[in-house]
């Protein structure tokens, strides 16, 4: 099948050599060749770092496609760029987020670490014997900081203990970062041990003791703490890991060591997995890190919403990422995953992607000059009016001005939009409005186009209209809160949207003007408070109630009428779609495979995918000219949990021997006439036996069946049962 | 909407297996067995099943050179840091060697066959950290940086040291990773726990893209979160291509064959002619008792240190026992319990099988 790369080889050595490679359980299948030939050949100004070209089964040869090869180059280097920009800004941000808590878990290292001298340092004589030193019970308490994840899946806290172990390496400590693979049963306390003398002395001693780490410690002049760092102790093997505190606790005099453990569950988890005479060595305090819904708002703010890349996603893109992370997932490191495989397969897809490069880098004043992007001017206009948002605007004539200048009223709109949807998301923030259903809502092109936002805003006054027509509706429900805020909240808000809308002058002067509105009713009511008099105070204040209550009004339609008209979602406005991802379907399959249900789907409905004209019947008959496995795997269906070898093997052989059928069965074994009739015949069943093996062994190998057992040796069992 | 839908799946599932296990327990299971089937002698089907002619050739040859247009694509998304995991029916073998030997022609590739029973992690991570170092002298003397210090060999680095190597600081040179072709990364060489954790953490190596096929159903199992999301990196393609599991399939029993008398022989005979002349005597005595005492449970261990002792064929119980165990590690001989309670040997084969281990042994 192969085209064999070395053609001066004849063929069947290659042939010779993969079948005796294929019982090697590894083989070097080619060594890669040195690469300084190789960057000597591409003498173009632009380092080809990969050629794309050489993996596209076209000829090469014409200028056109070269052209698409660096363009493909370029589009590379630009997802390069884009995705590092994003993951740059996930990183900081889930710094930020942890800050606090990092600090306070520092200045408790350094208390902690002091409170440890004060028992005193070991005399010159004892620090260099290769034995502990114990003096008293208070002397074996190791310091302990549980840090409560409030997440089961670990796998979103890794980044967060490294950070920290980088923190407080930075602030002078000796850190080790361990993990729940350092304590198992098999390694026992050893494994750890050289764990830790791995990560200190950077070297691998086998004779793995603790004396060495205390020698070392000694001669790093003993000055600054010892961090252990565990990120997840729930899955540690809970003996090793108790044997492990056992010993830093009778060591903790000569080695100052510090414990830092993740904690998925509650407080009691250190109980429920270790003994207590472990426990009692411990001396815990607790710390707490952010949730994952607060983590996950903080990276949509600052990835999808805030201008960061120029990369975004689509509507339905978004909504499955969430439902995704909600109801499947539910870690934060599979939603940065799927934006990583959409940004992918946005870079691999679309041409124009590349301006992003520029479109994220410079500001203002975009220059768009299509020679820059590898591709001819007639590809790239054929290409940009096949955008069905360009055919939306019917554009009949396009210059590279006025693609800038679409570029530079997409960046206005996406400014506006991203404005509107800050200030929901602060409206909303204390009430458990979550800025990803927020985002999810805010760029629906189709409620947007049918002016859904509009008519829910109608309901939400109308009180004759049931409230289920509304529920679910973030939206709605932040503009709701605006109604209900008092005077002093209503003032801390404007300020904020004032704030926000900062580039955006329309938005920014009305939020401005009901500020100043709200400054003069406050000016009104403290001067109408002054003279007041106690007899008619009552009604007073009713009054300033309605005056509040017709300003928050006031604020409300504001945000509606922000919403409706400056929250433009992206995928309504022209050109859009060299930004924006919107193939949920690619994503979906690239993210989350399914073999259990692919593999069955293959052997059901083989024929669509082979697309050959004999097995595609009308019927759902079995036709012996279809695939054996898949014959196989359809009788099976009939069959209960458990199969009758024997029948199973006589309808397959009445089927694909077939006398009824009007079609020749072509592939099948029939005996040629010219042989004996008994000796084809029993040929045939050799053939048909063989073929019941092979369908058999390729089932097993898929897993879709067990094989019989001595208990049952004439049933073999289905494992799958429905798609 | 989505829950409604997902728990609609999960009941449909439960609704099929007691559906399934309703039919399979209502009394019209059937009782044929499958010593009914006249099967063909192993040899013979052994044959045939070398000689069956597959059927839609040309439709497959196409369906796997559709796979082509997308070579591209899987080598943007090898670049982007992705591990590439294949699944579909069909052997996907060929595939995915074709495509690492085409479009990663400037890259070291290093193939693992995970269908063989037993691989050894290590020996591969040392190989490739060989081909990592020598790629990686090239690339010094070009750029005409210091020596490198006295290093001990690979083969005797811990694992962890290993690992860390091939996860070096990124060198000016992004591209320049080696390409770890694992087929089956499912299969049973490959299935436990601790190979599953190394490859995850080669997976997740600075200078290591993997390029996977599974064929099991319920492959993803192997893996927890970790492994999947930060340390393999899936980007999963369903690539069924029908083509034939010939290797994949070549240490599995043909289900006909299972348990044929001659079968257990042969192996027996294989068995026997590796082992010393002694043992093979003590061996004959256990099957000329089996074969002349067809009735009898077994034969005491007494009984047979006595015989083997007057014939000379050894001299203590330690001897005698040194060979049982390894009869019993081959599965030659088992032990019971007598009726009378004292333990006794017998070999688990057909009297026809025994015959004709016998025969052919002399």
């Amino acid at each position: 099948m192969a085209p064999s790369l070395n053609d001066d080889s004849p063929p069947s050595t290659i042939d010779e050599a993969f079948t005796e490679n294929n019982l090697q359980p590894f083989f070097v299948l080619q060594k890669g060749p040195s690469r300084k030939s190789d960057r000597k050949s591409s003498g173009t100004g632009r380092t080809r770092r990969f050629d794309l070209s050489s993996a596209s089964p076209k000829n090469s040869a014409n200028i056109e496609d070269e052209k698409e090869d660096e363009n493909m180059n370029l589009r590379m280097e630009a997802f390069e760029f884009v995705w590092s920009k994003i993951e740059s800004t996930i990183k900081d941000v889930l710094r930020v987020i942890n800050t606090n808590v990092f600090s306070e878990i520092q200045t408790w290292v350094h208390q902690s670490f002091d409170t440890i001298r004060s028992l005193g340092t070991p005399e010159f004589p004892e620090a260099t014997q290769s034995f502990p030193i114990i003096t008293d019970a208070n002397s074996k308490r190791l310091f302990t900081g549980l840090v409560l994840t409030k997440n089961m899946e670990f796998v979103d806290d890794l980044l967060t203990f490294e950070e920290l172990g980088k923190h407080l390496k930075y602030q002078g400590c000796h850190v080790a970062n361990l993990s729940s693979l350092d304590f198992t049963a098999k390694n026992g306390v050893g494994g750890c041990l050289r764990s830790l003398l791995r990560q200190f002395l950077m070297s691998s001693l086998d004779p793995a003791d603790i004396s060495i780490l205390a020698s070392w410690y000694r001669e790093e002049n003993c000055n600054n703490p010892v961090v252990v760092i565990i990120d997840d102790i729930e899955r540690c093997c809970g003996s090793v890991l108790s044997d492990f505190i056992l010993m830093l606790s009778e060591w903790v005099i000569k080695i100052p060591v510090i414990l830092i453990m993740g904690v998925a569950t509650t407080l009691d988890a250190p109980r429920n997995i270790l003994p207590s005479n472990a426990l009692r060595c411990l001396c815990p305090f607790e710390f707490t890190l952010g949730t994952p819904a607060e983590r996950m708002d903080a990276v949509v703010e600052a990835v999808l919403v805030k201008p960061c890349s120029g990369f975004i996603i689509g509507h339905k893109v978004a909504v499955f990422m969430r439902n995704y992370f909600v109801s499947q997932d539910g870690t934060l490191t599979s939603f940065i995953r799927a934006l990583k495989i959409a940004c992918t397969q946005h870079f691999y897809t679309e041409p124009l992607s590349v301006i992003l490069l520029e479109f994220a880098s410079e500001e203002d004043n975009l220059v768009f000059e299509i020679e820059r992007h590898g591709l001819s001017p007639e590809v790239i206009w054929k290409h940009v009016f096949e955008f069905p948002s360009c055919q939306r605007v019917k554009l009949n004539k396009l210059t590279s001005e006025s693609l800038a200048h679409a570029f530079s009223e997409l960046k206005r709109l996406q400014n506006q939009w991203r404005a509107v949807v800050l200030c929901l998301y602060v409206t909303g923030k204390g009430e458990k409005v979550r800025l990803l259903d927020l985002f999810c809502e805010a760029i629906d092109p189709e409620s947007y186009n049918q002016g859904e936002f509009d008519t829910n805003m109608k309901a939400e006054k109308d009180p004759v209209l049931s409230s289920s027509q509304i529920k679910g509706h973030v939206i709605c429900k932040a503009v709701r809160l605006v109604r209900d805020l008092s005077t002093a909240q209503l003032g801390k808000l404007l300020k904020m949207w004032e704030n926000l809308t900062v580039g955006i002058p329309e938005i920014n002067g009305k939020v401005k003007e009901l500020l100043s509105l709200l400054n003069v009713e406050d000016g009104k009511s403290s001067k109408k408070d002054l003279t007041v008099t106690p007899r008619r105070h009552t009604s007073r204040t009713q009054l300033n109630i309605e005056d509040s209550k017709s300003l928050s009004d006031k604020a409300a339609n504001l945000i509606e009428c922000m919403v409706r008209d400056y929250m433009h979602p992206t995928e309504c406005i022209p050109f859009h779609e060299i930004f924006c991802f919107k193939d949920v379907d690619k994503l979906q399959l690239a993210l989350i495979g399914d073999p259990r249900r692919g593999i069955q789907v293959d052997l059901l409905e083989f024929q669509k995918l082979l697309c050959c004209r004999c097995c595609t019947s009308s019927s759902n008959a079995l036709l012996p000219s279809m695939h054996d496995t898949s014959i196989m795997y359809k009788l099976a269906q009939e069959h209960g949990d458990l199969i009758n070898l024997h029948d199973w093997y006589q309808s397959f052989k009445s089927i694909v021997l077939c006398p009824n059928s009007k079609r020749k069965p072509r592939q099948s074994p029939l005996p040629k006439k010219r042989k004996g009739i008994k000796e084809a015949e029993s040929q045939s069943e050799a053939s048909i036996q063989a073929r019941f093996c092979r369908a058999v062994t390729e089932l097993q190998i898929t897993g879709l069946l067990r094989m019989p057992s001595k208990r049952r040796p004439d049933f073999a069992q289905r494992v799958a049962f429905g798609l | 909407m989505d829950f409604n839908a997902a728990e609609e799946e999960e009941f449909g599932f439960s609704r099929n297996y007691f559906l399934a296990k309703e039919t399979g327990s209502s009394g019209k299971k059937s009782a044929r067995k499958l010593s009914d089937i006249n099967v063909v002698d192993e040899q013979e089907l052994r044959e045939a099943s070398a000689k069956i002619e597959p059927k839609h050739q040309n439709d497959v040859a196409d369906l796997i050179n559709s796979y082509k247009s997308l070579y591209p694509k899987w080598v943007f998304d090898l670049r982007c840091g992705f591990g590439l995991l294949m699944y579909g029916f069909g052997s996907k073998k060929s595939l995915i060697e074709d495509f690492a030997s085409t479009a990663l022609a400037e890259h070291s590739i290093v193939v693992i066959n995970g269908y063989l029973q037993s691989i050894n992690i290590k020996q591969v991570i040392i190989a490739l950290a060989e081909i990592l170092s020598e790629q990686l002298k090239l690339n010094r003397k070009v750029s005409s940086q210091g020596l490198p210090k006295v290093q001990q060999p690979f083969s005797s680095r811990s694992m962890d040291d290993l690992l860390a190597f091939l996860d070096g600081p990124e060198m000016d040179e992004k591209d320049s990773f080696i390409c770890v072709v694992v087929n089956n990364i499912d299969g049973p060489g490959l299935r436990d726990t601790e190979t599953q954790q190394y490859l995850a953490r080669l997976a997740s190596c600075s200078y290591i893209r993997v390029v996977a096929s599974i064929d099991h159903v319920n492959a993803p199992l192997l893996w927890d979160k970790k492994m999947v999301h930060a340390q393999f990196n899936w980007y999963w393609y369903h690539v069924p291509t029908f083509a034939l599991y010939k290797v994949e399939g070549l240490f599995l029993p043909l289900i006909l064959a299972h348990g044929s008398s001659k079968q257990s022989a042969k192996t027996a005979l294989i068995v026997l002619q590796s082992l010393t002349p002694n043992a093979q005597s003590v061996f004959r005595i256990l099957a000329e008792y089996q074969l002349s005492h067809p009735d009898d449970e077994g034969m005491a261990i007494d009984d047979l240190y006595s015989i083997s002792r007057e014939r000379f064929i050894v001299s203590s119980q330690v001897t005698l026992n040194a060979h049982l165990t390894e009869f019993k590690d081959h599965e030659l001989v088992k032990t019971k319990r007598h009726s009378d309670g004292q333990d006794c040997l017998y070999i688990p084969l057909t009297k026809e099988g025994l015959e004709k281990l016998l025969s052919e042994m002399s």
